[in-house]
């Protein structure tokens, strides 16, 4: 028989895809795809992409993926992928995929103007040292950064980790996933003392109601939404009504039974408006609330998290940048914060946003009393064209799925919610309506908040790869906690960094005035990712500071940098990701690395490989250190201790942290990889297995804590699709705080049992009257947060609201996306989705190339007014994945001073032809 | 050498103002769809021969397509009547079959037949009616009106080069290579000279026509150079010339071979109001030899 | 040289033309039928004539090519399967971006574009067909693409959640509506897969007719009550054939 290769693939395709819906073959199909399949050879993995978590199977054959598909048993997907998952297989051949280490040189030296010439790694670690130890020495250990990722790997996470805190005794580590999740670690944390959601998926289908908050699920979490979409056609299912809140009509509302347009921030009024409702009708679950929650409140006058000062802002922005420091009250905030319109409040707690104290029932009845359906409708109805009934209708009906206590519900929210000026405070207040109705906790029931990368959950937060985090929930700051890691990576007393470092932003604001000046970036791109980029992209190029990209393709971030390292890409590598229903899913290397890349792993190994603790472990420089124990601005030498411990002077940190004794029994090659490569391991050369000891050791943090992980072998045996923490006794666990399912629960019904804040003085609305601190042990917290108006909001110059966010088709900044060509031609361009009404006012229409303007920087986009994003009048949509149309230019860095997480989703900026 | 080349350019002047004209509309049409050309912003000749539009407002149209499109029964819009309109009164002054030396490209490549014919020698062999062309030319518009479509378009060669040239598509140019090897080899004159049925509707718009070859009798010496060049000799009867002072015919296509060829000077181009046409000869009056 | 030779040498010829104009024509209209059907699935641009309407009025004068701004139209070349020289679209290469001024049909001189089409969206330059068993959304895959690329989506393609028997992920798959759909193509330019899985073809080769004698009942009609109960009032006068029912058979 004579078929062509093309052939054998498009059969075997058609082959898997059929068996996954179940659609016979014929038998000579069937012969036809077996005989297309010969000597492939089939693994598990996990799609490369979003926070979802969709298993896959993929087929490798003479190391080249030859195809992908839907893994039928993984529970999250059961087969399916979106479109982009459909080309997991294909993101790796791009044409110009990174392949050897890239130096900015000229005559054979670093030249910082120069352009990329292809180094060797060895040179490319020389410099890379030089670098480094030219700024330890000038700036002490903050002066180096990692700016991580989501996207980390589990070890990849670990490693980074501990190179940074252990190693060079530097916090300043923050991943990208600090745009992503903060909001929400920040929420989980205040409120229940730990983190991640206490559901997970299969709350869909145990839910009749489902919210979302800022969460346009049917583009950015594709398969979740066909299991609601799913849960909604169910004939056998109970009255379904899914509920999109939203700034603009996006696709979510296709299925929405209910649509709530609002104004940017008005979610904030909103949920009081809710928790208002509840009390009026007397639809508290008294018993729920008075056995296991306490009311609490905090500051409201916390700034906008930019800059203090404004040495560094452009002259268009200091009239918003002086915002920081002092802010005239609209009346609508006023209101809620029960003072007078036109009152101009000093910032006073930018420095201390997160502090907290518990207050009475009653006080939290009087702070919600402000937020009626009448002020509400006013402050939030975000549709000129949408009449007020029309709207009060809505609210009311939002408020009625709330309080129904037949109705299961669910909140989902993303980015709406976390990129927001007062992102911990509205995840705060998701729950607060939860713990109120008692809908927390229990099997379709509950806020859950989803995540947009990969490994957002099981590798940066889990892991702790933030400047303020240790692993499992722990933080630098905490006395025991650092002595807690110090035991486990077995370091000297006070070798930890009891400073927060860095978070992602202020790393960049860091690089612009000096304070760091060696940055290294891995896994992701936050050049292009961060707002307000023209700063930065200029305080990369501009200011003597070195920058390191490891990277698969010239993502933006590679552009500016001054030494790109090659990586390895998913699936030429070694893994574990945690998705957001807290599953660890795993995969092994399938193929390896093109060309002279190299994973992350191994990058941050060769390079622990050039420091002896000797060098880095003196006393050293930390400006603005205060801490108990610690001399003011200063780390203590350690190198007498460690020698104590039996480290010589000259071990190098890659012997210290990683290739340690206990690690170096964990050996390679190792069973469990059946026929698998680790390039890891065999270049490194020393027998041990890297992933899995890293791994191995860093499930030590977690068990007993609430955050057990099963042993490395686990993930990876055959019938395991990922396992939900905390697993304990070999079972995972489905719903966190509930009795029935949680073994962490000793109460009989629900205990919210995270640790962390649980001791809390106590106050009015105002202030802490009490400072005498009280235990509330097992008990979750309900927050009263009052409405904050934007800091930036359109005016007679910048007369529109710009919001960011995603297409189904690409992910992020579209590095990976963009490199397959169908999903390229399908979407190749982002465009500045506009109400055709505004187009039309500015003699603009559809297809027409427009300027994008705001006070930070100008972009060219084309307009489209009958996209998928249907806007309000006043409101202007850009996707951020491409690079051409760098709508990162535009927006504003404000934070949520508490999680320090920016806003995408709000600044001002007018629209004109181009 | 330098006078040598200037005497040549000399003696070619209409055939290199010609094939300026020729190919500078040709490049007008490719300049504006592929360079973007303008003045005052307005694209300079969008389209091509079958229809285009200058400086983006001035329609203009093949009146015989459109006689072909009416023959279908089909009445277009107003525009291209305007623009026939204007493209015939053109013609009309300038003279008919101008067209098929000035501007159309076929003509490019029926005298390169002509001139391969010449250094083959080849010898005339089949011969065939000039007339056909008004055949051709009936058929034209019965097909039009039997089939639907019009019928000369859908295989004009001469839409199809100019398309093919501006367009840049693909297989055309082999039909008139057909055309060369025909002409050459074939029927000497054959496509313009014979069968293309435009030619023979400009030929009777050429009737009219203002700007003419005109004749002067008296220098003549009848030495036939100008026969030999012209690509329709039987236009060139020199009696029917001298008495009416101009070559009448609508058939002449203006194309001046025979006003260069003429060594006496006999031959010019005039405009039709000025020539003063010779009375009848005297019958008995001595012929000259 | 007699008269008759003239004669005879003029009656030969008006039989050579004869001949000539014969022969010539059949061919020629040999040539033009082949070329008049020469390809059913080629798409015309927007306000394009019937078919045959369209042919005949045509000039191939290129200003419709000209005057689109995505090079999306071209001029079949001669030798191709579309009618020399006429201007036609293929989507999976370029399709059309329905640009609101329609700048190729203004461009038309002839009409051959019918200059009377308002709004882009109600050209029908084709209709899009989906083939269930390719197209990754029938699959159970969310994909989309073409629904959400749609420049008329939601009128045009619609997505329609589908249970899928064996998880608890629903389908949603794109339904293409012709009464809406322009033939634009973007769907079949974005389509993914690698033979696109939805196509889009000229719509007399996609669409079939109901019959003029039976109107479909569209939902806002139909009553969900269960309608009048009451029995219609008849007009026994006016009953066709009565008279002769009753008329006696004696």
């Amino acid at each position: 028989m004579s078929i062509t290769r093309r052939d054998f693939m498009r059969d075997a395709v058609a082959a898997a895809t059929a068996a996954a819906v179940g659609v016979p073959l014929t038998s000579a199909e069937q012969a036809l795809a077996k005989e297309a399949e010969s000597g492939w050879r089939w693994d598990k993995g996990v799609c490369r992409f979003c926070g979802v978590g969709c298993g896959i199977q993929i087929a490798t054959k003479e190391g080249r993926i030859v195809a992908t598909k839907g893994d039928p048993d993984a529970p999250v997907n059961r087969g399916l992928n979106c479109v982009k998952g459909y080309f997991n297989g294909r993101i790796m051949y791009g044409e110009d995929r990174l392949t050897e280490p890239l130096m900015r040189m000229k005559d054979g030296r670093f030249d910082k103007k120069a352009d990329f010439v292809p180094v060797s790694w060895d040179r490319a670690f020389d410099e890379m040292e030089r670098q480094a130890k030219k700024v330890l020495d000038e700036k002490g250990p903050t002066g180096l950064a990692i700016m991580g990722s989501g996207q980390y790997t589990v070890p990849e996470g670990y490693a980074a980790v501990k190179l940074m805190k252990a190693g060079f005794r530097s916090n300043t580590i923050d991943p990208n996933a600090r745009h992503c999740m903060a909001s929400a670690v920040v929420g989980f944390m205040q409120v229940f003392g730990i983190d991640e959601p206490a559901g997970n998926y299969d709350d869909i289908e145990e839910a009749d109601t489902f919210v979302l908050w800022g969460a346009n699920m049917a583009e950015c979490h594709p398969i979740l939404w066909s299991r609601i979409a799913n849960r909604r056609i169910s004939s056998d299912a109970a009255d379904v009504k899914i509920v999109n809140i939203t700034t603009f009509t996006n696709m979510s509302s296709d299925l929405a039974d209910l649509e709530l347009v609002i104004k940017p921030s008005a979610d904030l009024a909103i949920q009081n408006y809710i928790a208002r409702e509840i009390i009026a009708r007397d639809a508290v679950d008294k018993e729920f609330v008075e056995s296991h929650c306490v009311f609490a409140t905090g500051p409201y006058d916390i700034g906008y998290g930019m800059r203090a000062d404004s040495s560094f802002a452009y002259d268009a922005e200091k009239d918003i940048q002086a915002k920081e420091l002092e802010v005239k009250l609209d009346r609508f905030e006023a209101a809620g914060q029960r003072r007078e319109p036109g009152e101009v409040v000093k910032q006073t707690n930018r420095g201390s946003a997160g502090k907290h104290w518990t207050i009475s029932f009653e006080d939290f009845k009087k702070a919600v009393e402000p937020y009626t359906l009448e002020f509400v409708t006013e402050l939030a109805k975000g549709d000129p064209e949408e009449t007020v009934e029309s709207f009060r209708e809505k609210l009311e009906a939002l408020a009625d799925f709330y309080i129904n206590r037949d109705r299961n519900l669910v909140s989902f929210w993303t980015m709406g919610f976390n990129q927001h000026q007062r992102g911990s405070w509205v995840n705060e207040q998701a729950y607060m309506n939860h713990l109120l109705v008692g809908k927390q906790a229990r099997p379709g029931n509950g806020a859950f908040s989803l995540t947009g990368q990969p490994s957002a959950c099981g590798t940066a937060r889990e892991v702790g790869t933030f400047g303020h985090r240790l692993p499992s929930d722990m933080v630098v700051a905490n006395p025991a906690h650092r002595a807690k890691s110090e035991k486990i990576w077995k370091l000297p007393s006070k070798a930890i960094n009891p400073k927060p470092g860095s978070h992602i932003n202020k790393i960049m604001r860091d690089l612009e005035d000096g304070t760091v000046k060696f940055a290294w970036v891995q896994v992701n791109n936050p050049f292009q990712a961060t707002a307000n980029a023209n700063h930065w992209i200029t305080a990369a190029r501009e200011m003597d500071n070195f920058i390191v990209c490891s990277d698969v393709y010239p993502s933006v971030s590679a552009k500016v940098a001054d030494l790109i390292l090659p990586a390895a890409m998913i699936f030429e590598k070694w893994g574990l990701y945690g998705n957001a229903e807290r599953r660890t899913q795993a995969w092994r290397e399938q193929v390896p690395p093109p060309g002279d890349a190299r994973s992350d792993v191994w990058q941050m190994l060769e390079f622990a490989k050039r420091f002896t603790i000797d060098e880095v472990w003196g006393e050293q420089k930390v400006p603005g250190l205060k801490a108990e124990g610690y001399e003011d601005g200063k780390l203590p030498d350690i190198r007498q201790a460690a020698r104590e411990m039996g480290y010589k002077p000259d071990s190098t940190l890659y012997e210290v942290l990683f290739a340690n004794d206990a690690n170096r029994k964990v050996k390679w090659p190792d069973p469990v990889a059946k026929d698998h490569e680790n390039h890891t391991a065999a270049l490194l050369g020393d027998g041990w297995f890297p992933e899995k000891a890293l791994f191995d050791e860093y499930t030590q943090f977690g068990r007993g804590h609430g955050h057990d992980l099963a042993d490395f072998d686990v993930y990876y045996r055959d019938d395991v699709r990922g396992l939900r923490w905390p697993v304990v006794d070999g079972k995972e666990t489905q719903w966190r705080f509930n009795a029935k399912y949680d073994p962490y629960v000793k109460a009989p019904d629900f205990e919210f049992y995270g640790k962390a804040l649980k001791a809390l003085p106590q106050g009015d609305l105002d202030k802490v009257t009490n400072p005498e601190k009280s235990g509330l042990a097992g008990k979750a917290k309900i927050f009263f947060r009052p409405y904050a108006a934007p800091v930036e909001q359109p005016d007679e110059n910048f007369d529109l609201w710009l919001s960011t966010g995603r297409v189904l088709e690409h992910w992020h900044t579209g590095t990976m996306t963009r490199r397959v060509p169908q999903l390229h031609r399908a979407v190749p361009t982002a465009q500045a989705f506009v109400h055709p009404d505004d187009a039309a006012a500015r003699n603009l229409k559809r297809n027409d190339v427009v300027w994008l303007e705001s006070r930070r920087g100008k972009i060219k986009a084309v307009l489209e007014t009958h996209g998928r994003n249907r806007m309000v009048r006043g409101m202007v949509f850009v996707p951020f994945f491409d690079e051409g149309v760098f709508v990162n230019k535009l927006t504003l860095d404000a934070t949520c001073p508490l999680s320090k997480e920016t806003d995408f989703k709000k600044c001002a900026v007018k629209v004109y032809k181009a | 050498m330098a006078s040598s080349v200037g005497s040549w350019a000399r003696r070619n002047r209409y055939l290199l103002a010609r094939r300026c004209v020729q190919l500078g509309v040709l490049l007008a049409f490719y300049g504006t769809l592929h360079w973007g050309w303008s003045v005052f912003g307005e694209p300079l000749l969008a389209g091509n021969l079958s229809g285009s539009t200058l400086l983006g407002t001035i329609p203009l149209a093949d009146p015989f397509a459109l006689l072909q499109i009416l023959m279908t029964g089909h009445v277009p819009l107003l525009e291209i009547f305007v623009g026939a309109a204007i493209v015939l009164g053109v013609y009309g002054l300038v003279g008919g079959r101008s067209f098929c030396a000035w501007v159309c490209p076929v003509n490019i490549v029926t005298d390169a037949g002509e001139g391969l014919r010449q250094r083959l020698q080849v010898k005339s062999g089949f011969r065939l009616p000039r007339h056909i062309r008004y055949v051709v030319f009936g058929l034209s518009l019965l097909l039009s009106a039997l089939l639907g479509v019009a019928a000369f378009e859908w295989v004009s060669p001469i839409g199809i080069l100019h398309r093919e040239v501006i367009y840049g598509i693909g297989f055309g140019l082999a039909m008139l290579v057909g055309i060369l090897i025909f002409d050459a080899t074939v029927l000497r004159h054959g496509w313009c000279g014979h069968l293309c049925p435009l030619g023979a509707f400009w030929a009777q718009v050429g009737r009219v026509a203002q700007v003419r070859v005109a004749f002067v009798e008296a220098s003549c010496t009848e030495c036939g150079d100008c026969l030999k060049v012209c690509p329709e000799p039987q236009v060139l009867n020199l009696k029917a010339a001298a008495r009416a002072g101009m070559v009448r015919s609508g058939e002449c296509t203006n194309c001046a071979r025979c006003i260069a060829a003429c060594p006496e000077g006999s031959l010019a181009f005039a405009l039709r109001a000025r020539i003063r046409s010779v009375p009848p000869i005297r019958p008995g009056a001595a012929a000259p030899p | 040289m007699s008269t008759y030779t003239g004669r005879r040498e003029f009656l030969k010829r008006m039989a050579q033309g004869a001949g000539v104009a014969t022969t010539g024509g059949l061919l020629w209209s040999f040539l033009l039928g082949q070329q008049r059907h020469a390809r059913a699935n080629m798409l015309r641009p927007p306000g394009a004539l019937n078919e045959p309407d369209f042919a005949a009025t045509c000039i191939k004068c290129g200003q419709c090519v000209q005057a689109c701004p995505y090079g999306t139209l071209s001029l079949s070349p001669s030798g191709a399967e579309v009618p020399i020289g006429t201007p036609s679209f293929s989507p999976r290469d370029v399709p059309c971006y329905m640009c609101v001024d329609i700048p190729c049909m203004q461009a038309c001189p002839t009409g051959a574009l019918e200059h009377d089409l308002e709004r882009i969206e109600d050209a029908r330059m084709g209709v899009a067909t989906i083939d269930h068993e390719s197209c990754l959304s029938w699959q159970g895959l969310r994909c989309e693409i073409c629904y959400r690329e749609c420049p008329v989506r939601n009128d045009a393609i619609t997505v329609e959640n589908r249970p899928r028997r064996t998880s608890g992920h629903a389908l949603f798959v794109p339904v293409v509506h012709a009464s809406h759909c322009t033939g634009c193509g973007i769907c079949e330019y974005v389509c993914p897969t690698e033979v696109a899985a939805i196509h889009v073809l000229p719509p007399e080769l996609v669409q079939g007719k109901i019959g003029d004698h039976y109107l479909l009942s569209n939902d806002a009609e139909v009553d969900a009550d269960g309608g009048p109960s009451a029995s219609p009032a008849g007009d026994h006068d006016a009953v066709p054939g009565l008279e002769y029912l009753n008329e006696g058979e004696r």
